[in-house]
């Protein structure tokens, strides 16, 4: 079954002044996905969201959300937008349930009745009824965030774009986020494009995932797709009674062992191709030149290992 | 444009400025002191200091600088009384200017750069409320709750003044009305306009308020001017200046939207955030 594209941006660059902090992203994103965008800090998300919610211009290329296009039909674009800002972007000298009613009426929401009961339907869904007369100003970190998601999603629109949902939260209300956007995804099979840059969120929440770095796209896959194709490392970790240049060296000469690293002076790591066939051509040649063994263990590399690491390289 | 939208953001801005006594506090205080204060003040003080003669030289090298209309309006008067009356009538004056200046600087700085340093702007951005209809409902947040303010210093300052001069004089002492009315209600009202598009020029340009505030506080000094030159008795305010003046700001007022017009392009403003 073909699914309708959401979000579509081809070769996205923003600049500021001789600054690239977006260069030429292009993805799409499916009706009903949750897809991410996953980086460190300053890989140019937020920047690129800001683009996708028309509140920034693209220095160069275009993007298109539900077929309208960012620079040419902005209004088009905003009606069918949610957005959860880098920053909760509350009033906080209002009440939640002020913050509510004002954002219904500029996203057209004008039926008095349907206007009420979609803010107390969203209030209750994220657990703030009973505040909803406090000041937004009073709110705990994570009330604020629930109730900025609250916001971005008052009008029912069918593409949510999510920065930083969980970042700044504690565990705890991090994982209330989680789910609560998984049963977003799930109830009302919206487009979600969420920015993160914790790996958890991604792996938890995203279907596919772009991992980004100063504004570059480095690889677009499913989580599992890029745990297969990035955590290619696999590496056995030795410890020594204490080691000698011999053991670096015999060990090192093996076929298939790529990398030998003196870790600690009593510690080897061996990055091998392969752990069953390897390890006991590895302990028999330690053994062999003279080395002591007292522990061999092999690391099975995480998709966060991987993830660090590809940031890393990136930076060279 | 649609209008509802523009009363939307006017309905919103109110509310958080309602609860603001950064904004609320001076919209108060300072017209309360200029048309409760100065009055009294200037009625009651002259009392305890009349037997000094020094106040009838004074007087009389004031009168002789007057222009002739005004010598005529206060032929018949005591010595008192006429400098009673051409203080609250001509001196005064300018200050009922500065209300307005005052007042609709206060609130625009805060619902434009005061908007972008909380932060709230973003999500106000990305709402599907046009440029217009932004722009409009926060000019008129700033330029209705002003002119009310202004309006009401008015009436305050009038009943003051006619119960002062009742009490101290026990005659009816009024400002004249050529003047104050156009200079009240046309004069203000295009200065207060003034006020608000320099607000909106400058806060596009800075970070926050407060810089907004203490910029577009600029425009206070050509009235600071006209304060002097009242004083001094080199320039009076009749009518004919006060619809000159009204002439002058509409213009200005022209001008300066056409520029802060141009100047609010929302997909900016979030650059020059960081
Ligand atoms: N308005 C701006 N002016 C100048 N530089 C900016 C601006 N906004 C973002 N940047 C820069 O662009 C880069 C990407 O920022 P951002 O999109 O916020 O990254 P992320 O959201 O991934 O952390 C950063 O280096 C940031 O300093
Ligand atoms: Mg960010």
């Amino acid at each position: 079954m073909p699914r309708n594209v959401a979000v579509e941006a081809e070769d996205l660059i923003r600049r500021f002044n001789s600054f690239t902090a977006v260069d030429r992203l292009s993805f799409r994103v499916d009706e009903g996905e949750v897809f991410g965008f996953l980086g460190p800090n300053g890989a140019g998300k937020t920047t690129t969201v800001r683009m996708l919610a028309c509140l920034l211009s693209p220095s160069e290329g275009s993007c298109k959300i539900g077929g309208y296009d960012v620079s040419r039909e902005p209004l088009k674009v905003r009606e069918i937008v949610g957005l959860l800002t880098e920053n909760p972007s509350l009033y906080e000298k209002l009440t939640a349930y002020e913050n509510m009613d004002f954002f219904a009426e500029a996203y057209g929401l004008t039926d008095l009745q349907e206007k009420k009961s979609r803010i107390a339907e969203l209030l209750e869904f994220f657990d703030l009824w009973e505040r909803r007369n406090d000041k937004a100003g009073t709110f705990s970190k994570g009330m604020k965030q629930k109730l900025a998601i609250a916001r971005a999603l008052v009008h029912r629109p069918p593409v949510i774009l999510l920065d930083e949902p969980t970042s700044g939260l504690d565990p705890e209300s991090a994982r209330s986020i989680r789910d609560l956007i998984k049963k977003l995804s799930s109830q009302d099979r919206s487009t979600i494009l969420l920015c993160t840059h914790r790996l958890e969120d991604a792996e938890k929440l995203c279907s596919r995932v772009m991992i980004v770095n100063q504004g570059r796209s480095i690889i677009v896959g499913s989580i599992t797709d890029l745990a297969n194709r990035m955590g290619g490392q696999k590496v056995l970790l030795v410890t020594l009674k204490d080691t000698s240049l011999k053991t670096v060296e015999a060990v090192g000469s093996l076929p298939h062992v790529k990398e030998v690293v003196q870790a600690s002076p009593n510690q080897l790591t061996i990055t091998v191709d392969d752990f069953d066939s390897v390890t006991p051509l590895v302990v028999k040649s330690i053994v062999e030149s003279g080395g002591m063994i007292l522990t061999v263990n092999p690391l099975i590399p995480s998709l966060e290992d991987a993830y660090l690491k590809l940031i890393k390289e990136a930076k060279h | 444009m649609r209008f509802d939208k523009a009363l939307l953001i006017f309905r919103k801005d109110w509310r958080e400025i309602r609860r603001n006594w950064q904004v609320i506090g001076p919209m108060i205080v300072v017209p309360l002191l200029l048309s409760v204060m100065l009055p009294v003040l200037i009625g009651l003080v002259p009392s305890f200091t009349s037997t000094q003669n020094s106040s009838t030289r004074d007087l009389e090298s004031v009168l002789r600088g007057l222009p002739n209309n005004i010598r005529e309006e206060v032929s018949g008067l005591s010595g008192q009384e006429i400098v009673f009356y051409i203080m609250i009538s001509y001196f005064f004056a300018p200050f009922f200017l500065i209300i307005p200046v005052m007042a609709s600087t206060v609130i625009a700085s805060d619902s434009f750069a005061g908007e972008k340093e909380r932060r709230t702007i973003e999500a106000l951005l990305a709402s599907p409320i046009s440029d217009g209809e932004l722009l409009l409902g926060k000019i008129l947040v700033s330029f209705i709750p002003s002119m009310f303010v202004t309006f009401g210093s008015f009436i305050v300052y009038s009943t003051v003044v006619i119960s002062t001069s009742a009490y101290v004089f026990g005659a009816l002492v009024m400002p004249p009305l050529a003047v104050w009315i156009p200079m009240i209600f046309g004069l203000t009202p295009v200065l207060s306009l003034t006020a608000i598009g320099l607000t909106v020029i400058i806060s596009s340009r800075v970070k926050g308020f407060r810089e907004a505030q203490q910029i577009s506080g600029l425009l206070l000094i050509p009235i600071i001017i006209l304060v002097l030159g009242q004083v001094s008795g080199a320039l009076i305010l009749g009518p004919l200046i006060v619809g000159l003046l009204i002439l002058v700001f509409a213009a200005i007022d022209l001008a300066v939207f056409v520029i802060g017009v141009r100047l609010f392009r929302r997909e900016e403003i979030l650059s020059k955030l960081a």
